[in-house]
């Protein structure tokens, strides 16, 4: 009798784990999907009421950062080399896409994998003489770059110069006319986040987060850490250019004083160690995170100057306090809700 | 010919403020590992404050000097102290410190904007509108007086490093910070001094540009990327490397300016940068070190 009550009370226990575990792996999947799925019906109120504009503007604005700062995350966060220069992959794909668009007609969103493409031989090539030194050396030439681009664009005849060039609006009603791009970027983002999670489970990857560990470890155990690297390294442009490509046609103009600044470069740093970075959630969380500071800011204050101050004392405080991020810190003392583990 | 011997005065005449102001961030490089990044934006700080006592109570810049080297030696203190002290033996100390540095410009940035406006400055002491000419050339005054006091200043730090005890003890921590440590040197202290020297030099380097160039909160990115290349030709964390690479950068880039034009120039900075990372990652007078 006792032992039947045992027995029944055992399988009352093992039963509501398993249908927790099972609730809770529908979470897990469930939620982000929910997001999803949210996400792409998005565009259709705004098809019928029309006053989401604003909303869909601010989503394809963290499309965008979440593109950038995934694909940071591969060199940055699996490989452990902080390059505060990813912003110019982003200019190539929207020159690249422009000037391709005024000379021949080919819509951007054609050419923009092609764009991707060229953004990463790019890496593939400055990876190949910057990826010589390390640390703090390899930082500092990742500025450069930047600075050197915005220089060079900033002079050259066949880019517009400082006023950089004019693109067409698409040839829609404006109530239509972001969701072309929306859908553009959310498909872009949704590979890159997916793209980003079969790199970190590759054997690829495992090799870049050794790198990150201790590079001369890796180097000795047969990893062919400098091919790596500069894989990883063209890698992490080629869905920058791809979102530079569409993100230019959006805007319809391009200046080296938009996509070239040191500020852009750095803020997809931020926002990928602010959620944690070598995470897979971690950038999309920080960036989804960072835009609403930004926005509240701006909202609240008005002045772009306090704005900057925000930025960098959040950074500040989160590099030093909790440098592994939001997603990364709540892991390690097990609090991560399971839908925010996507690793 | 004329013309090519003046580009190279005017050239080796900025050569000494830009060497005034690597030196500073190369000393803090070498003894603490760290790249400030804050640099540029320390000095813009610093100019600024050259700038509003000048307005404020009419004290030329070179004389303010006494005020603003000591404001930023305790802002370098206090800065090292809060920041860096504690977290030294980081493994990832490199990557955080240049991220935290360029937080700091930031946030620097910001405030001036804040308080400044955007609006371009400059000091207008008397010297700053007059040449001195000798024969056919002739050298703006204020570079001059530039050029000299930051000649003055880089010679007594490099006097300061090499005679004195404290100097030696910067230069042992500089080159090996376990090995100084075992013979006795305090090297937590050996820091915080270092960055508050650092940060000094930058303070003497903005009193100075405040009236060799205008200067607006935004600037210190254009600086800082100048600095590094120096920097790194130079050879991160060599005092005679950044004393060299300044005046051969300032020299090619006026000859540059005058070629070319001014737009060019500070491509000259960029190029020669990652034409040395190509050739000689460690600078010309680099030791190999990692990170």
């Amino acid at each position: 009798m006792a032992e039947e009550l045992i027995q029944v009370d055992l399988k009352g226990k093992e039963g509501a784990i398993r249908v927790r575990s099972k609730v809770s792996l529908w979470l897990k999947r469930g939620i982000p999907l929910l997001i999803l799925a949210i996400l792409a019906l998005l565009p259709v109120f705004q098809i019928v009421e029309g006053t989401l504009n604003y909303w869909i503007h601010m989503l394809m604005y963290v499309f965008l950062y979440v593109i950038m700062s995934s694909s940071w995350n591969i060199i940055g966060g699996f490989a452990g080399y902080v390059s505060l220069g990813h912003n110019v992959f982003f200019a190539l794909g929207a020159y690249f896409a422009g000037m391709l668009f005024l000379a021949t007609r080919i819509s951007p969103f054609i050419s923009a994998p092609v764009a991707g493409l060229l953004a990463m031989g790019f890496g593939l090539l400055f990876g190949l003489i910057a990826l010589r030194t390390r640390g703090s050396t390899f930082i500092i030439s990742t500025i450069a770059l930047v600075l050197l681009m915005a220089e060079l664009f900033d002079n050259w005849k066949l880019t517009g110069g400082t006023n950089g060039l004019a693109l067409p609006l698409i040839d829609l009603p404006g109530q239509f006319a972001k969701i072309p791009y929306y859908y553009y970027l959310l498909v872009v983002m949704v590979l890159c986040v997916v793209a980003s999670y079969f790199i970190k489970h590759s054997k690829f990857g495992l090799a870049l987060r050794a790198i990150s560990q201790d590079e001369t470890k890796a180097e000795v155990a047969g990893i062919p850490t400098r091919k790596y690297k500069i894989l990883a390294f063209g890698l992490s442009g080629l869905f920058i250019g791809v979102a530079g490509a569409v993100w230019g046609s959006y805007l319809t103009y391009l200046r080296p004083s938009i996509f070239l600044t040191v500020s852009l470069g750095t803020s997809i740093v931020l926002n990928t160690i602010l959620g944690g970075k070598g995470t897979i959630a971690g950038p999309v969380v920080g960036t989804a995170i960072m835009i609403a500071v930004n926005e509240f800011v701006v909202a609240k204050l008005g002045a772009t100057e306090l704005n900057i101050v925000v930025t960098g004392l959040i950074l500040i405080f989160v590099l030093l306090f909790f440098p592994e991020g939001i997603v990364g810190s709540l892991k390690a003392r097990n609090k991560l809700p399971s839908f925010l583990d996507w690793d | 010919m004329i013309q090519v011997i003046q580009i190279l005065i005017l050239g080796i005449a900025l050569g000494g403020v830009y060497a005034l102001m690597s030196s500073g961030m190369t000393l803090i490089f070498g003894v603490m590992r760290i790249v400030n990044l804050a640099h540029s934006a320390f000095i813009v700080l610093a100019a600024y404050l050259a700038f509003f006592v000048f307005k404020t109570f009419n004290i030329d810049p070179i004389v303010s000097m006494a005020f603003t080297m000591p404001v930023m030696f305790l802002v370098g203190v206090i800065y090292y102290r809060l920041l860096f002290a504690s977290r030294a033996d980081n493994p990832r100390f490199a990557d955080i410190t240049v991220l935290v540095t360029f937080a700091t410009a930031l946030v620097i940035e910001g405030i001036l904007a804040f308080i400044f406006t955007g609006i371009y400055r400059s000091t207008t002491p008397t010297y700053a509108k007059t040449s001195i000419n000798f024969g056919p050339f002739f050298i703006p005054q204020s570079q001059l007086y530039a050029l000299i006091i930051s000649i003055v200043l880089i010679v007594g730090l490099w006097m300061f490093m090499r005679y004195t005890r404290i100097g030696n003890a910067i230069r042992a921590t500089m080159q090996n910070r376990n090995a100084a440590q075992v013979v006795g040197v305090n090297v937590t202290w050996i820091s915080t001094l270092s960055f508050g020297i650092g940060l000094a030099m930058a303070g003497a380097a903005g009193s100075l540009l405040s009236f060799v160039f205008t200067f607006y909160p935004a600037k210190h990115i254009a600086w800082i990327g100048m600095i590094m290349c120096l920097v790194v030709l130079g050879g991160m964390g060599s005092l005679v490397g950044a004393l060299v690479s300044s005046f051969l950068l300032a020299t090619a880039a006026a000859y540059v300016n005058f070629y070319f034009g001014a737009a060019w120039s500070p491509i000259t900075f960029y190029l020669s940068l990652f034409l040395i990372l190509l050739f000689r990652p460690q600078g010309l007078f680099g030791k190999k070190v990692e990170g």
